[in-house]
């Protein structure tokens, strides 16, 4: 009996170890499996449907905190919505009755490891010490069969238990976290909201927080730059003065003044050449990095296109934080199977013509998978457009990681004008190699420059002075955030986008590509920062991190991570408890307010006694502003809304006629406010 | 006793933390406004109170600073 991750990878499995390349499809109630001849082996292929055990906490009955005492559930037990596994696991337990040999196939890497291991310790009574496991990168019919023939005498127990460290710390911190605060509103003001964080998620809302907190109390200040045009056979240059900000406008002056009316003269023509190395092979990371570049892919949503391309064949295994491919993968065959496609037949040749075969690869490992790589298999069905943008953006990748370095050229021209000195620097591909492997996705961004040598004159044809001001730092978008998790090393590849979704659903963020930290959001992380720093520190976060890898490499124990993490909560817990009503009062307070102000927008200026409120309308979904004595029967005021952004009533009525005004914030728009009035005075004189 | 703009808690100055550090910010940068633009503390607040690229909760410190400045030249 073989236990794969999933229903689709069984079948792949199944197929590619039965000599004839059949399998017979079989179901018990609705659960299905997959039959495969081997050799002399009957070889039955069942699934897991992702994880079908968790964490869960011992004592059902009281809803308090501290909890420390959990154990390891079937998921139906726990989750309503997980119902469906009470048969699954009822079939794999009785087809395991009448197996002989298990073995593990389940996605080499941590949740895979613990999906194979729970099945194996609970379903199928204690056949975890017995099981052989299954180590594979891509789930191709030669790879299949190999890892199949040259089995791993034993699951790998350090993987598991620092997966199980991982799963059973995130569960002592979360429920612990997540119950202070949620206990905390509503003891202090009877509201039950529910409110979330957990050990990653902490240190992520931080991060949100720190940013906005910037933005918001941000100002600004002035500076100046200036530019010479120049004309050279018709065409205008530009050349900025050495200095690329001047601080007063006293010294710009002078500047503009001095140039004014003066000629330039050619001082230096600094010509050098320089290479531009290939990129490095995918992990994960950079792969949703890059499709969100290209394509405005989240981190989640290429993690699943890429994941479908995996079980199709098409590419190795994505979720891995490798930046090396081995030569074990052989890149002439995968080269020679591109070669069969019209759309990579030239650069594949190309490549397989090169001398040697040497990728550009990047400083980092992953002990259980190489970087992701296409298999060199031509897709069979038509791929959708964001799964051919995915395995293309792969396939070219691949290329571009076996190009020579691109050789690029600068010349940078000095220019004095009346003592003062201007530049103008241009760029030029001399050779593009690995460029031109890697395109679409990389440009050469020439900027080409007129023929000119050192002492000639050239007539300066204006001499412009740009007021600009410092600008506030940028909103995170889900490619920045997500490197700033890498880089600051807290969560898992696998886990990392998952977290920043947790927080949307918490309405702690909104916004997909200008994430904005809610009012919600602020507080908590508030609250957080006030009163349990350590738990939304990165360096706590990252040490504990540190710690559960360590126990993959045998130099730190399971236990000892618990006992630490419990230790840590203990004093935590004790300090949320002794504040409860503090911050009860600050969190209900939000919470009130983000739904009254979600709500009522002013006070009707027809009726003047009920207010006004947005509603959206059950027929056609579109919100507007309506009266609450509308439902009294008493009022009809109605106004229209825009139907995108979001709408913040301000508390100043309109100068002009006195009817509520409202803020509109769209995406990457200036905000601008709106008199509900149609017929507002101030909107008749602009038409 | 809450913070002049908002319901937080005074921190210093009559402001809660978050509105301190816009006061603070905007007590800072008028030294580079003052040097770069030879602007009076009154003409430099209507500047930023103006500027797109000034932050919410520094606006409403702005706000708040030149309504009493407004109030003190009316004294005066
Ligand atoms: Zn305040």
């Amino acid at each position: 009996m073989i236990i794969s991750e999933k229903p689709d990878a069984a079948n792949r499995i199944a197929a590619a170890l039965d000599d004839n390349g059949k399998t017979m499809r079989e179901t018990d109630n609705g659960v299905p499996f997959f039959a495969a001849k081997n050799g002399d082996k009957e070889i039955i292929v069942a699934s897991a449907l992702g994880h079908l055990y968790t964490v869960a906490g011992v004592n059902k009955g009281e809803w308090d905190y501290p909890v420390f005492g959990y154990q390891w559930l079937p998921r139906w037990m726990v989750e309503k919505s997980a119902s469906k596994i009470r048969i699954w696991l009822k079939v794999l337990s009785k087809l395991a009755e009448s197996a002989e040999d298990f073995v593990d196939a389940c996605d080499y890497d941590v949740e895979g490891s613990i999906i194979g291991y729970s099945i194996l310790k609970y379903a199928c009574r204690g056949r975890e010490k017995l099981a052989k496991r299954m180590k594979y990168s891509t789930l191709t019919r030669e790879e299949l069969r190999d890892s199949f023939s040259n089995l791993l005498p034993h699951l790998d127990f350090e993987l598991v238990e620092s997966g199980l460290a991982r799963h059973e710390v995130d569960w002592l911190y979360g429920i612990n976290l997540s119950r202070a605060l949620t206990l905390a509103v509503r003891n202090s003001s009877g509201m039950y909201a529910t409110l979330s964080t957990g050990r990653v998620q902490g240190p992520t809302l931080k991060y949100l927080e720190i940013r906005e907190k910037n933005i918001r109390v941000f100002v600004p200040t002035p500076f100046w730059s200036i530019t010479a045009k120049i004309s050279i056979d018709d065409h205008m240059f530009d050349l900025e003065y050495e200095k690329k900000t001047i601080e007063t406008k006293a010294e710009a002056g002078g500047i503009i003044a001095a140039c004014k009316g003066k000629d330039g003269k050619v001082v230096k023509i600094d010509v050098k050449e320089f290479h531009q190395n290939p990129p490095v092979p995918f992990d994960l990371g950079t792969l949703q990095s890059e499709a969100y570049k290209f394509f405005k892919h989240t981190p989640i949503q290429t993690s699943k296109i890429a994941q479908h391309l995996y079980v199709n064949t098409l590419i190795s295994y994505p979720r891995t934080s490798s930046q090396k491919l081995p030569p074990v993968i052989g890149y002439n065959a995968i080269l020679k199977k591109l070669s069969q496609s019209m759309l990579y037949q030239k650069v594949a040749q190309k490549l397989l013509a090169q001398a040697t075969l040497k990728p550009n690869e990047g400083s980092k490992f992953d002990p259980a998978h190489p970087a992701i790589y296409p298999t060199g298999n031509l897709p069979e069905k038509v791929l959708d457009t964001s799964e051919k943008n995915i395995y293309d953006l792969i396939v070219r990748r691949f290329f571009a990681v076996f190009g020579e370095p691109a050789i690029k050229q600068s010349i940078k021209v000095s220019v004095d004008i009346n003592q003062y000195l201007f530049f103008m620097t241009g760029y030029r591909t001399l050779k593009e190699c690995w460029m031109e492997y890697y395109k679409p996705y990389v440009y050469s961004k020439d900027i080409s420059l007129p023929l000119l040598f050192e002492g000639q004159r050239v007539a300066i044809e204006k001499v412009l002075l740009r007021n600009s001001f410092t600008k506030p730092p940028v909103r995170y978008n889900p490619r920045s955030l997500l490197k700033k998790m890498e880089r600051e090393e807290i969560g898992t590849k696998a886990t990392r986008a998952m977290t920043i979704q947790t927080l949307y659903a918490r309405k702690y963020l909104e916004g997909e590509q200008n994430m904005t930290i809610t009012d919600l959001g602020f507080e908590v992380a508030e609250v957080l920062r006030n009163y349990c720093p350590s738990v939304v520190s990165s360096e706590m976060t990252r040490r504990l991190e540190e710690k559960m890898e360590q126990i993959q490499l045998k130099h730190e124990t399971k236990q000892n991570v618990l006992v630490d993490a419990v230790e840590t909560l203990k004093k935590v817990t004790l300090t949320l408890k002794h504040n409860q009503s503090e911050i009860g009062a600050q969190l209900g307070q939000k919470i009130k307010q983000a739904h009254h102000d979600k709500q009522t927008i002013g006070n009707c200026p027809k009726c003047q006694t009920g207010k006004l409120i947005t509603i959206r309308s059950k027929k056609t979904s579109k919100r507007f502003v309506g009266c609450t004595n509308f439902f009294e029967g008493t009022c009809i005021t109605s106004f229209p809304l825009p139907q995108t952004g979001s709408i913040k009533p301000l508390a100043a009525p309109c100068k002009a006629c006195s009817y509520p005004v409202i803020k509109v914030l769209i995406n990457q728009k200036q905000p601008w406010n709106l008199c509900l009035n149609a017929n507002c005075p101030s909107k008749v004189q602009k038409k | 006793m809450s913070c002049k703009i908002c319901s937080r808690p005074i921190k210093e100055k009559g402001y809660c933390s978050l509105h301190l550090k816009a006061y603070q910010n905007i007590y800072e940068k008028f030294g580079v406004w003052e040097k770069a633009l030879e602007v009076s503390w009154m003409d430099y607040l209507v500047k930023i109170s103006k500027n797109s690229l000034t932050g919410e909760w520094a606006k409403e410190v702005v706000e708040h600073l030149i309504e009493d400045e407004s109030r003190n030249v009316k004294e005066k």
